[in-house]
């Protein structure tokens, strides 16, 4: 029987593919190219959304809330070599689903209602909502999977949206040439994740979550650890991919070149996020060393977008540097255990980060398609409510308090002091250093964006003529060209309508503490920290990894462990039992200590994170301080003049400027190591594989022509010789045939007289 | 004793002259040119053929022979109208009687 609840969230992903199948077919023939179809039904999605948000948070407000829903999909029976293959489809609704369902609804509905002002008078406005839709099913079908095979297909139909919506304006060639690079660096980690999906599913012959975290428990399979940490960190290359990790990071700020709307819908709040909340999904079988690498890579990640955030001049392109980092402040709190905390980061983070994009949206709409920060400035009067959600959302982003954003980049922050702490060594507080570090910079790199865009002088008219002439054109391109160069700059700059305004607005009073916590300081005390908690793994501890390193997971020793483990935490994430005593302790004590954890190194990071929260949080303001300060010197009292100071640092800002290099390294490593690869292929295919195939041809045909001699002289030969043969007869036997009567009668008689001369010498014997 | 054997007239003589008669007829019919008097040659290996018939049926005993003879003088004389309606034939397309030069069936 299926729950009311898996029916509505079935009817949440529908309703939005049904706006795409309307819109992609008949957008033209709808009046307003159909914009109210889409509006309409991810409207309804949103409401449902928000029935089932309702239903699932407030009304029952249970950690251990979790509902599923499935059906054998495909059955190919026994198949030789493989085992049973089943494929099964399901919808799981846990606390986590139910927010992020809410959360990626509530977004796609805004930012469809902003996209009715953005993308005005554009001649595909109708596809642009089509489009919209499909990656609203696609992402509300990630968010609502329960095994790993949907949640890849949905997945790849993800990354298809997202090139379709980079590549809009694709008579532009950067454009097609970013949605070109976005698709391919996805399927790189891609390829990743589904080694990792197939290494699971080798053992376990089934693709479900839950399926798969029992069995591990259990113990009932026949790998090394060193395959689960395998496994682990191939999965987590789709993350990589789909999360813009280093080193797939380069895809994210290409992808700018989509409509803004779509960079603030996908890439910065549920697409990107889909990669963090697929490692949250399968947290529980990271193995201790598969967590260190995500953590090193979340920390390197958030340490050197922010870096390159600093010195951009495009607005967009310091957005998605920023979202770069975050994803990386995201992916350190997995890795470093602080699992609810990454995931409250990953909402407070959708909010104020799609507030920021809708935001810059609203400014370079204003600005007639003027993306570049250095010519901008003096907003603040003219865009009034843009400028305070924007400040808003920048407060929230870096981190001020009584901002969402200061809850969760808080929670993740004491997370790797407590993950330092325990693991003990120097180099795990390298993670801590890059992550505060980042911290600093988001304060520094959005204090100048704020302050270039919004005051000061309006710099419009700076702007080199070549160059104005050049971006205009190349920024331009849907159906604005007929404002003209030269009349640029001379329009009046004026706050965006209503229908852009008001998301942003909802967008902006989503940034603020009390929605997520009653204490401006501590995230810890709100519903979310409460109902979304970090599980208990599901592998052997940190400690008997490193002393059983290597062994098999099956060993004697590590299966006490986990049966131990299993018979103690049974509570955590086994909905049925969360009405044991132990489970109502946990309940009543969660606010102050959170879960009790069995596995050793995980109680032990909780409860050091939980120590440590007051210095994260002194640790936190101060870098915030040191991060503002910074921009205020720089940019509002120009003690330290910003292009000076470049000069006199200029192979760090050129290194900063050019992101690192990493586009020219991947250039001339990667891109240009394919083509030398595909040129040796090229030539072993012209040269071996040719040769091969002309060899045979050769020597089919000499053997076709011996074949055809062979039959031209001795089978024809015959047949000749057997008409020659009758020809040669019939030329003899003709010449009896006179025509004459009496030459047969002749005949008939010597025959005749013969036969008597044959008979009479028989009788005279 | 074998003058006494052909001075009483018998089988044997009859047999002589049909036989004797056949060979002319056949003669005739092989080495003759003229489509008429190769009929001719029919004639008498029709007649050679009655003499035998009435011989073997006058000293058997028995009327079939007579009977089959007057039958094949019947048949001879339909035999000589339809043969001389071909002759009559062959003449107008051929411009000729001569069997030998009427070989348009040779190959």
């Amino acid at each position: 029987m299926m729950h009311s609840l898996i029916q509505l969230s079935i009817a949440v992903l529908l309703l939005p593919l049904l706006s795409f199948v309307v819109l992609i077919f008949f957008n033209r023939r709808l009046p307003r190219m159909g914009d109210f179809v889409g509006l309409g039904l991810v409207g309804s999605a949103l409401a449902i959304a928000l029935y089932i948000f309702w239903t699932v948070i407030v009304q029952h407000y249970d950690p251990a809330f979790r509902i599923s829903w499935d059906f054998t999909w495909l059955d190919f029976g026994n198949v030789p070599g493989v085992g049973p293959l089943q494929v099964k489809m399901g919808i799981v609704i846990d606390n986590l689903t139910a927010i992020m369902l809410a959360m990626v609804s509530l977004i796609s509905f805004l930012v469809h209602l902003y996209s009715t002002g953005y993308m005005d008078g554009d001649p595909k406005y109708g596809r642009f909502f089509a489009y919209l839709g499909i990656f609203t099913f696609s992402m509300i079908g990630i968010v609502l999977s329960d095994n790993l095979f949907s949640i890849y297909m949905f997945w790849e139909l993800v990354g298809l949206s997202s090139y379709l919506l980079i590549g809009f304006y694709y008579y532009k060639d950067s454009a097609a040439d970013a949605q070109k690079k976005a698709f391919l660096t996805n399927r790189v980690g891609d390829i990743g994740m589904w080694l990792g999906i197939l290494i699971l599913y080798s053992q376990f012959h089934t693709f479900g979550y839950k399926e798969i975290f029992e069995h591990i428990q259990n113990g009932d399979f026949h790998m090394s650890q060193a395959w689960l940490t395998a496994a682990g960190v191939l999965l987590f290359m789709g993350c990589v991919g789909k999360s813009a990790q280093f080193p797939l990071h380069v895809w994210l700020p290409d992808a700018m070149e989509g409509p803004t709307p779509v960079s603030a819908l996908i890439h910065a709040a549920t697409m990107v996020a889909a990669g963090v909340y697929f490692v949250a999904r399968i947290f529980v079988i990271l193995t201790p060393e598969a967590l260190h690498a995500v953590a090193f890579i979340g920390a390197f990640t958030a340490f050197m977008a922010a870096t390159i955030a600093i010195t951009q001049h495009d607005i967009k392109r310091v957005l998605a540097y920023s979202t770069v980092s975050q994803l990386g402040y995201m992916v350190l709190g997995l890795g470093v255990g602080s699992y609810s905390a990454a995931l409250f980061h990953l909402l407070t983070h959708a909010f104020f980060k799609a507030c920021l994009f809708l935001g810059s949206g609203a400014i370079i709409h204003a600005m007639h398609h003027e993306q570049d920060m250095r010519w901008m400035g003096g907003l603040y009067k003219k865009m009034p409510w843009t400028f305070v959600t924007f400040s808003i959302a920048t407060l929230a982003l870096a981190g001020l308090p009584l901002t969402s954003g200061f809850l969760s980049k808080d929670a993740i922050l004491a997370g790797a002091l407590g993950f330092a702490s325990v693991e003990g060594g120097g180099i795990y507080y390298l993670i801590l250093v890059m992550g505060f570090a980042a911290a600093v910079m988001t304060a520094f790199y959005m204090g100048r964006q704020v302050w270039l865009v919004f005051f000061g002088e309006s710099r419009t008219h700076l702007k080199p003529a070549e160059e104005h002439g050049h971006d205009a054109h190349a920024s331009h391109g849907h159906g604005h060209d007929d404002h003209g160069h030269d009349s640029h700059g001379h329009h009046e700059v004026h706050e965006v309508s209503w229908n852009m305004r008001l998301p942003l607005v909802i967008l902006a009073s989503l940034s603020v503490f009390f929605v997520f916590s009653p204490d401006p300081l501590d995230g810890g005390k709100g519903w979310f920290m409460h109902l979304v908690q970090t599980p208990a793994t599901v592998v052997s501890s940190g400690e008997g990894a490193q002393h059983h390193e290597g062994a098999s997971l099956h060993a004697p020793e590590a299966g006490r462990l986990i049966a131990e483990a299993h018979t103690d935490t049974q509570h955590v994430n086994e909905p049925a039992t969360h009405d044991t005593p132990v489970a109502e302790a946990a309940h009543g004590n969660e606010a102050q200590h959170g879960p009790v954890y069995a596995d050793p190194r995980q109680a032990e990071i909780a409860h050091m994170t939980h120590e440590n929260h007051y210095n994260a949080i002194k640790l936190s303001s101060l870098m915030l301080l040191i991060g503002i300060s910074g921009a205020l010197i720089v940019y509002v009292f120009r003690i330290i003049d910003p292009d000076k100071t470049a000069q006199s640092i200029r192979p760090l800002y050129l290194y900063s400027f050019n992101k690192w290099y990493w586009d020219e390294i991947y250039d001339t490593t990667v891109i240009k190591g394919s083509i030398l690869v595909s040129k040796i292929f090229s030539w072993f295919d012209a040269n071996i594989i040719d040769g091969i195939v002309n060899g045979v041809a050769t020597v089919f045909r000499k053997f076709a022509f011996a074949n055809g001699s062979f039959d031209k002289y001795v089978v024809d030969g015959l047949v000749n010789f057997t008409a020659f043969t009758v020809q040669t007869t019939g030329a003899v036997f003709r010449k009896i045939q006179t025509g004459k009567v009496q030459t047969y009668l002749v005949m008939i008689v010597v025959a005749v007289l013969g036969w008597f001369a044959f008979y009479l010498a028989q009788l005279m014997k | 004793m074998l003058m006494e054997q052909l001075l009483s007239i018998g089988v044997n003589h009859f047999l002589t002259i049909s036989a004797i008669l056949f060979s002319l007829g056949m003669f005739a019919v092989m080495t003759r040119k003229n489509a008429i008097v190769v009929l001719m040659g029919v004639e008498l290996i029709l007649n050679a053929a009655n003499i035998n018939f009435l011989t073997f049926s006058k000293y058997n005993g028995g009327m079939e022979g007579v009977m089959f003879s007057l039958f094949v003088i019947v048949l001879a004389a339909a035999e000589a109208a339809i043969a001389l309606a071909i002759v009559i034939n062959i003449f107008k397309t051929f411009k000729t009687v001569d069997v030998s030069s009427v070989d348009t069936m040779k190959e």
